[in-house]
This record gives structure tokens, sequence and C-alpha cells, in this order.
């Protein structure tokens, strides 16, 4: 077995990485529940929320928005990723390897690596928003595009580091430690909530004596539904909504998830992705969104998303080790992946000095508190980027075989490049972002919906094509 | 075995004293400064007595 395979084995848990799950390793309907809350109970969370506000939200737009949301999420990962996860009990890597090819599924490594890099960036400027309340230096505002102080590289350099290190020598341990502090986080970030909360109970002087005066109170001070703050784009609730379906885009839709549900024992496991919506992308999100509120109603001029100052104004140290934790156990992974990722692409190159370089560029782009503070853009772009693919694998499983044609044809063939999966990839993202370009920022969070169409029917339209150019020999077939 | 089982009853309390205050704050039954000193005393508490356990489980 090459580098390369090994390090594809690596990323998605280093076992049958080429082979199906076998009946005797399948896990029960627990072991998702808890994977799954976990992993969506992170420290971008803390940003996120704050973003709804800034982007004007109103009160019943954030909360059935994202009710919805989370709902059709829950359904793309028991209708889409969870049904082929448990037929074909293969990687999302392997799975495509069949279909594109190797050079193809190299690609689609690199795409995926930058990707994890700017994410775990975003991740790296969450947690060192907590150092600023300790050392005091000035931290970026809510539009700030550059660093804007010594004091704060340096604490992202800080943070950065210790996060690359601990990622190059393995994440076993930060992974182990994510485990034991998933409750305790969930618990703190619904504190966060309650404590605003009361807050802005006492704030505003309202009478509070029935869960309709809770709505009250959330309309008139919380979402007010007021205009965005500058550059910002409006959000409704078909914003919110699209942003909580496609904000994990690339898990569902996109299939990343293939590697993690082809463990299920059965598809309906998907649904344990509810708890992971619910926790994280729910009630953490409303939390950190009233923290961000509060702080914009004590001081309007104060428009900076920042974790930090936000949990330690709530809960005080236990908020900061709750930023810190938060974001770092959650960095740590994604910069473990994008190392693996870039080291299948150059598969001689050692592993520890990958991770360590992926960590560099991770750290420098959190530098950038853009990022940070345009994440709403970013995890958009983020699933937009990966989805054509898991609309490859949807329609080569399901669709293709139907229509007489095969499916994983790279393998048939033998071929390193299927270039029909290559175009759909391609083409979809080239067209989806020139529509983004041409129309606007705003259409960013809908796009995806009609790509995943556009790239399901030129798959289908040029594998006829390819499949005719590229015939099997006899024995192939 | 027992000890784990009184470490496992001891993080779950923490869970409690971790979470209580924040309810009890929203009730106006607690000042927010102690309520920052209990959530503080729980988030050790959980660290050091969920560790042993959860740590073994996490194989």
């Amino acid at each position: 077995m090459d580098t390369e395979q090994k390090s594809q084995q690596q990323q998605s848990g280093g076992e049958f990485e080429r082979e199906p799950v076998p009946q005797s390793r399948l896990l029960g309907f627990k072991s998702f529940i808890g994977m799954y809350a976990g992993e969506h109970t992170a420290g971008t969370e803390l940003a996120i929320g704050p973003l709804f506000v800034a982007a004007g939200v109103s009160a019943y737009d954030v909360v059935v928005g994202l009710i919805a949301g989370n709902v059709l999420a829950v359904l793309s990962w028991i209708f889409l990723c969870a049904p082929i996860a448990t037929r074909a009990r293969l990687t999302l890597y392997y799975q495509l390897e069949k279909i594109c090819g190797r050079k193809l599924v190299t690609l689609y490594n690199l795409a995926n690596g930058v990707m994890f890099c700017f994410l775990a960036g975003a991740m790296v400027t969450v947690s060192a928003t907590a150092l600023g309340v300790w050392f005091k230096f000035p931290m970026p505002a809510l539009n700030d595009f550059y660093p804007n102080s010594i004091g704060w590289v340096l604490a992202v350099l800080a943070v950065g580091a210790v996060i690359s290190v601990v990622a190059a020598y393995g994440y076993e341990v930060v992974s182990k430690v994510a485990n034991i502090a998933a409750p305790w986080m969930v618990l703190v970030f619904i504190a966060f909530g309650l404590i605003g909360l009361r807050q802005f109970i006492d704030a505003t002087g309202t009478e509070v004596n029935s869960l309709s005066d809770v709505w009250t109170l959330a309309k008139t001070h919380i979402w007010r539904g007021a205009d965005p703050h500058p550059g910002r784009v409006k959000f409704t609730f078909w914003h919110v909504m699209f942003f909580a379906w496609f904000c994990n885009m690339a898990m569902h839709v996109g299939m990343s998830d293939l590697s993690v549900l082809r463990f299920a024992k059965k598809s309906w496991y998907g649904v344990a992705s509810a708890t992971g919506m619910f926790l994280g992308h729910f009630l953490a999100w409303l939390a950190a969104s009233i923290l961000y509120a509060f702080q914009l109603h004590q001081d309007p001029s104060n428009t900076s998303v920042l974790p930090g100052p936000l949990a330690y104004q709530a809960v005080g140290l236990t908020g900061l080790i709750c930023v810190i934790i938060a974001g770092w156990t959650t960095a740590n992974p994604t910069i473990y992946r994008a190392g693996l990722a870039f080291q299948a692409i150059i598969p001689r190159s050692s592993r520890f000095r990958v991770t360590l370089i992926t960590g560099g560029i991770a750290t420098i782009a959190a530098m950038f508190p853009a990022l940070a503070m345009r994440l709403l853009d970013f995890v958009a772009l983020y699933g937009l980027v990966l989805m054509p693919m898991g609309a490859v694998v949807f329609v080569d499983f399901w669709l293709i075989p139907k229509l007489g044609l095969r499916g994983s044809y790279a393998e048939l063939s033998g071929r390193p490049c299927n270039w029909a999966a290559g175009a759909a990839w391609i083409v979809t993202l080239a067209v989806c972002l020139g529509i983004v370009f041409i129309v606007g920022n705003w259409i960013l969070y809908f796009i995806a919906l009609p790509g995943w169409f556009i790239a399901s029917i030129i798959y289908i339209v040029l594998s006829r094509i390819y499949q005719k150019q590229v015939p099997l020999s006899a024995a192939q077939a | 075995m027992r000890t784990t089982t009184i470490l496992m009853i001891v993080s779950l309390l923490a869970l409690v004293a971790l979470f209580l205050p924040s309810i009890l704050f929203l009730a106006g039954r607690m000042e927010l400064g102690t309520v920052k000193w209990i959530m503080l005393l729980a988030t050790i508490v959980w660290f050091v007595a969920a560790t042993p356990w959860m740590w073994k489980q996490s194989g």
C-alpha cells in the first residue's frame, strides 16, 4: 500500500479504507449521537450566532429558519448520505477514486485541504480572542480585513503554533480531550443563552411572566430585524434556512460523511445528526447571538464579533476556557485532516512536516480577521466547492445504472481521470460562482441548490459521451 | 470499578452544578458573580472527575 493510500486511510479513521466495513465492525446508534453532538458544537458557533444579529435577522426568521434548515440538513444526512454509506460502506475518498480516478481525487483533496485550512484558521481566530481578554491588546473590529495590532498577531501565532505542533504529533490526545469536554461545553453554551436572556430582562426592565413575554423580548430587543450592519447581507427566513441547511453541505450533500456513516448498522442512524444540529446549530447559535445582541444593547458602537470577550462577560473564566477548548479541539483535527489531504498529493512528504506547514498556513489565515468576521460567506462557499462531487457520487450510485451506463467507471476502465466527473465539478463551480459574481453576494447562500441539479445533469450527459469515447474492453466489462 | 462509579456520579453532579446556577440566575435567584464562581468550580470538578473514566472509554 503506498503512502497516498495510507494517508487517505488515516484521513477517515484508518480502518477499512479500501474495502467495505465488515458486519462485525458496525456501530450502534449511540456512537453517532455523541459524535455528531460533539462535532457540531464547536468554537465557530460562537462567531456564527453573532453574525446573524449583524445581518439584521428578526426573531421569527432566526428561530423558525434555523428549525427548518436544521431539519432539512438532518433529512439530507438520512436520505442522501446514509443510504449510500450503509450500502457501499466505503469512504468518500475510495468511492470517489472508483468513480473519478486517482488524479481527480488528488485535485479534490487539494480543494478539501485548502478549505480545511481556512476553516481551521477561523477556529484559531476564535481561540485567540480569548487571549485578548487576558492580555488586553486591541482586537479586530467587525469590518477589519487586516490584523490590527501586534498583540493580535502574537496571540494568533501563539495559539496557531500550539495547535499545529499538537496536530503534527497526531490528534488522538486532543480527540480524547474533545470527547471529555463535549458534554461540559454544550451546557456552557446553553448557560450563555440563559444568562444573556436574564441580562436583557434586567437591562430593558421587561416584565417576564410567560413564554409569550420572552418572545416579545426576543422580537423587540434581541433579534429586532433591523437593518444589517454596513456591508452585510440582510438575512431573512430564507437566508437563515438555507444557511442552516447548507453550512454542512460538504458533509451531507457533499458526502464527506460517507466515511463516518459507513459504520452505521442502519441508514436511519443519519438521524443522529439532529443532536449536532439542534445543540450546536440551534441552541449554541441562538445563545451566542443573544450575548452579541446584549453587547450591542449596551454599546451600539461596539459591533466587534469577539467570542472571547462575549463569553467572559457572560460566565467569566469558564467562558474563556470554553472558547479556548472549543476552538482548539475543533481546529486540531481540521488541521490534521488538511495535512493528510495535502500529503495525499505529495505522497513521499513527511506527514509531520506537511501538518506543520498546513498549521502555519491556517495560522497566517487566522491573522486576517475577515475570515472569522465573514464566516457566514466562507462556510457557504466551503459547501458549494465540495457539493458537486457529492452530486456525482449520488448520480453514479443511483441513476447511472438505471440509465444503461456503468457506475464506478474509472475503476472499471482503469483510467486515472474521469473527465465527465471532473467537468461536472469544475463547470458547476464556475457557473455558480459566475452567478454569485453577476447577481451579488446574497445568492451565495442559495446557489448550491440549483448547483446540485446542474452538477447531476452535467455528469449524466457527459458520462454518456465519456463512456462511448472510452469503451471497456471485454475483460473490463 | 467502585472508583469509576464514584467518579461518574461526581462528574454528573459537576454537570448539574455547572448548569443549575444559570437557571437560578435566569429566575433571578442568584447573583452573576456567584454564578461565575460556581461554574468555574464545577468546570474544575468535571475535568478532574470525568477525565479518568472518559479517557479509558474513548480508547
